[in-house]
């Protein structure tokens, strides 16, 4: 862990920074608003790079559990393996699967990925059958008598119905991979735990990048919950 | 196939139904030692709807569902029109038909106009003639156009139900396969949508595979019916007024149940019943004029009507004081149209004080009056043996 804390030494504390009256609030590693707005621009990469892998994340899980779930919606033989398969993956604890994956992919952003798409998976690819399997079997049936191919009931019947449950595979999964890619820092790819774990005693250091993540999951949060509500007109109509 | 179907006001349709035949089919599941259907063999002629009813396990919905190859016979074949439905896609086969089924089957989460335009949109009508169609088919099966743009769960049972039809039928299609359509209603609204059903269809004739397990609306809604019992074997093929008269054998009449001469009841219309003359009489007619034509009525109650010939109420002699009958007075009428079915009539009849229903025509004049008592002649069956009407009388009232 030392040998990766010594690598990250683009962010040291700079303590030297800001007027001669916040010297003694920096000293004391309290809470130092005026260090926070002076500073506030060293972090906006590490934020960058924290949405960059948060989102690359999602997509590329959001595309494998999708994928997959859909060839077992069909085969259902298939669902106990792959919830078996991505629930040992999901179990794998993050930094051990960090310093795994180091001697084959080398320390970077494949890395960071490789890991932190692994857990996406079991939670996307779960709600995503969950959502494919609530659908009111008499709307499928009406489709498939009504003359629409398997794929028209897919797509047009089934994945409509099941956007909720989705939406909020989603929804978890982007909460969760933002916290976890803070971790990302350990196997190099940057984001917010570099600040964060370049100064774990400093409060304004953790508080701000903290701060940073907790407001980057709410907005993800936010958008993929806007867009269900966009996608899904129905399920706020009123009931009769 | 193209469809030249126009907007039409529910007048004779476009396209002509089609005839069905199930000729010997027979439907295996692996691993069941018995056949789920034996060997299923009835012919269902154009625009007649065909009633498959009998005791769950019987097979009739496995047997409604092989006609768009919702489910492969094991042997034998289903002939639409003459020509075997395996000719054709499934898919292609399914638009040509209409389908309805019990839970609705509507999309959730398509507007009651999208849902209505399925067939038509997978068809590549022109959004104009679906527009067009969709209010069309609204207004026939007797929902407000302003339903078009809510969602099914916005609807009640009865109103989710009506879309139901209304999607099934929107490219007017020659055969129309319905399961339990009307059991998941209560039985209030379900009589009524019967009914609905039953002058849709006779503007629209459609040629119709009906599924129920309940033999009253089998009697009712069927042109014919097959009886199956359990293991997929057909016990009778009769209209319903033979499966009432002759059952083919025990199971029948057991499933036809004790009651069949009051099911026939069921049958009939209050129009096809000899109807007796009223004494008609206004507010405000001279007392003594009434007594006298009352003398020479068949119905010894004067009825009272309005100016438009609606009826008003029913005197009865204590009403028949002072020089003139004075507004208001009187007992209420049942009224009965002409076209309801018996059954349903007798049971307004005997609802009332007075055991005499008006029947009158779609504007709501007084044609004649309905007694109990001519229900009860009709009651008594054909034959050489005339049963008294006291005991059909009897009957009933138990």
């Amino acid at each position: 862990m030392s040998l990766v804390l010594a690598q990250s030494g683009g962010f040291v504390r700079d303590r030297s920074a800001g007027a001669s009256g916040q010297d003694a609030c920096v000293a004391r590693d309290g809470v130092c608003p005026s260090w926070i707005a002076e500073n506030f621009d060293r972090y906006v990469e590490p934020l960058q790079r924290h949405v960059l892998l948060t989102v690359v994340a999602l997509v590329i899980g959001f595309t494998i559990s999708f994928a997959l779930a859909l060839l077992a919606h069909r085969r259902r033989w298939l669902v106990t393996p792959i919830v078996q398969l991505t629930g040992i993956l999901y179990t794998i604890p993050s930094l051990a699967l960090f310093f795994l994956l180091l001697p084959l992919t080398g320390r970077g952003f494949l890395t960071a990925e490789i890991a932190l798409v692994s857990y996406t998976l079991l939670i996307i690819f779960r709600n995503v059958i969950t959502g494919l399997d609530g659908v009111p079997a008499d709307a499928v049936d009406a489709a498939r008598g009504m003359g629409l191919t398997d794929r028209q009931v897919l797509w047009k019947v089934e994945i409509p119905l099941a956007l909720p449950e989705i939406a909020a595979g989603l929804r978890i999964a982007a909460t969760t991979t933002v916290g976890l890619a803070t971790l990302a820092f350990f196997a190099g790819a940057g984001g917010l735990g570099d600040p964060i774990y370049a100064d774990l005693t400093f409060k304004s250091n953790v508080l701000v990048a903290g701060g940073l993540c907790v407001l980057l999951a709410v907005v993800l949060d936010l958008l993929v919950l806007l867009a269900q509500r966009l996608l899904t007109p129905w399920t706020r109509a009123a009931t009769a | 196939m193209t469809r030249t179907t126009k907007p039409d006001d529910g007048g004779p349709t476009a396209t002509p139904a089609a005839s069905l035949r199930f000729d010997a089919v027979q439907k295996r599941y692996p691993g069941n030692a018995r056949p789920t259907i034996e060997s299923l063999s009835i012919e269902v002629p154009a625009g007649e709807i065909c009633v498959l009813v009998g005791p769950s396990g019987c097979g009739k919905t496995t047997a409604m569902r092989m006609v768009n190859r919702l489910i492969e016979p094991t042997a034998g074949q289903i002939l639409i029109d003459g020509r075997p439905n395996t000719e054709r896609a499934p898919a292609d086969l399914r638009r040509e038909i209409g389908y309805v089924i019990q839970q609705t089957g509507l999309f959730p989460h398509r507007t009651i106009a999208q849902n209505v335009a399925t067939v038509p949109k997978l068809l590549g009508w022109s959004t104009d003639r679906i527009a067009a169609r969709t209010t069309e088919l609204l207004e026939l099966v007797g929902l407000d156009p302003e339903f078009a743009d809510r969602y099914p769960a916005q609807l009640s049972g009865g109103q989710r139900q009506r879309v139901g039809v209304a999607r099934a039928l929107a490219v007017d299609p020659p055969l129309m396969l319905m399961d339990e359509p009307f059991g998941a209603i209560d039985p209030i609204t379900r009589e009524r949508l019967q009914n609905e059903f039953l002058r849709l269809q006779a503007q629209v004739r459609r040629t119709i595979v009906f599924v129920t397990h309940d033999i009253d609306e089998a009697i009712k809604m069927g042109d014919r019916i097959a009886v199956m019992r359990p293991g997929g074997r057909l016990a009778q093929y009769a209209t319903p007024a033979e499966l009432l008269l002759s059952p083919a054998d025990e199971f029948v009449e057991q499933f036809v149940g004790a009651d069949r001469a009051l099911k026939r009841l069921a049958l009939g219309r209050v129009r096809d019943l000899e109807l007796e003359e009223p004494t008609r009489v206004r507010y405000g007619d001279p007392v003594a004029g009434v007594r006298e034509a009352l003398r020479r009525a068949e119905v010894p109650y004067p009825l009272v009507i309005d100016a438009d010939g609606r009826p008003l109420a029913w005197l009865d002699d204590d009403d028949l004081h002072g020089e003139r009958i004075a507004d208001g007075i009187g007992s209420e009428v049942a009224v009965v149209d002409r076209d309801d079915i018996l059954r349903d009539a007798f049971s307004d009849v005997l609802q009332h004080r007075v055991q005499y229903a008006a029947v009158t025509d779609h504007r709501g004049v007084v044609i004649g009056i309905l007694s109990a008592d001519a229900v009860a002649r009709e009651l008594a069956p054909p034959g050489p043996a005339p049963v008294q009407p006291a005991e059909a009388h009897h009957g009933t009232g138990a």
